[in-house]
């Protein structure tokens, strides 16, 4: 099991690979803390429950890795243009630009 | 009180005589203070080694921080108040994330959203995943919700 695009945090040597069957209401233990047991199986996808600690996010890898790509590109950005703080205080001003507010019906 | 305001009050107790720091950004020079140093305890996501950084401002990029790195491999990030770019932006921490954050009550949190600025001096902003720093146990991480309604690339 190779995480995608996911350096591991540490140095943790070889990384295993384990392919195991479950059925519903079966589940693999990772470590001593994190449990994932599939709850459902449909025709599209399965269900999964993740039981983790709080000090373990847990992510659907799409968003992580989409998350991943904007902080590289982020971080190997150019320079700041001179005129980024105009740019976001003009922004501040024009609640039109909300993407969370539909138009009114 | 700004955001700003809030990180600088974490340092009033210190001793002013020490613990300063120069930075090196690719965004310029800065001066820091070693003990306002942020715990990001699972780093960044795609910079997971990264689990300390520092939170620069100079009167010249206000109010566009400077977000850097001070282990793991070499990260400068821009950073605006997501709050300065949508007057009204909001986001919900879980469960989880509050514990993360050692969030016992409802103490005031500091937000950062990344700027990224492309070749053509473009640039965007990630209200989808916006940082969030305790600043009272300073301690952050990005939040990465997966039901958010607003863009990774938010266009400045």
């Amino acid at each position: 099991m190779r995480i995608t695009d996911r350096a591991p945090a540490t140095n943790q040597g070889t990384i295993a690979v384990l392919v195991v069957t479950r059925k519903r209401n079966q589940a693999v233990i990772i470590g001593d803390a994190i449990e994932v047991r599939v709850l459902r199986i449909g025709r599209d996808g399965v269900r999964l429950g993740v039981s983790a600690p709080a000090s373990v996010p847990v992510h659907r890898s799409e968003i992580y890795k989409l998350v991943c790509e904007e902080n590289l590109a982020a971080a190997g950005a150019a320079a700041m243009p001179g005129d980024l703080a105009a740019r976001i205080r003009s922004r501040a001003q024009d609640p039109g630009s909300d993407p969370r507010r539909t138009p009114e019906s | 009180m700004t955001q700003a305001d809030m990180l600088a009050t974490v340092d009033t107790h210190a001793d002013q005589d020490n613990g300063r720091l120069i930075v090196q950004t690719r965004f310029g020079e800065f001066e820091a203070d070693a003990r306002n140093m942020l715990q990001f305890p699972v780093g960044l996501p795609g910079f997971e080694q990264c689990r300390r950084f520092v939170v620069l401002s100079s009167v010249a990029m206000a109010p566009v921080q400077c977000l850097h790195a001070v282990d793991g491999p070499p990260a400068s990030f821009l950073v605006v108040d997501p709050r300065l770019v949508l007057a009204d932006y909001r986001c919900i921490l879980s469960g989880p994330d509050k514990e993360r954050l050692g969030v016992t009550g409802d103490e005031p949190l500091v937000w950062l959203a990344i700027v990224t600025v492309k070749e053509d001096q473009g640039a965007s902003v990630n209200l989808r995943a916006p940082i969030v720093i305790n600043p009272g146990k300073m301690l952050a991480f990005q939040v990465v919700p997966y039901d958010s309604l607003y863009p990774v690339k938010f266009p400045l």
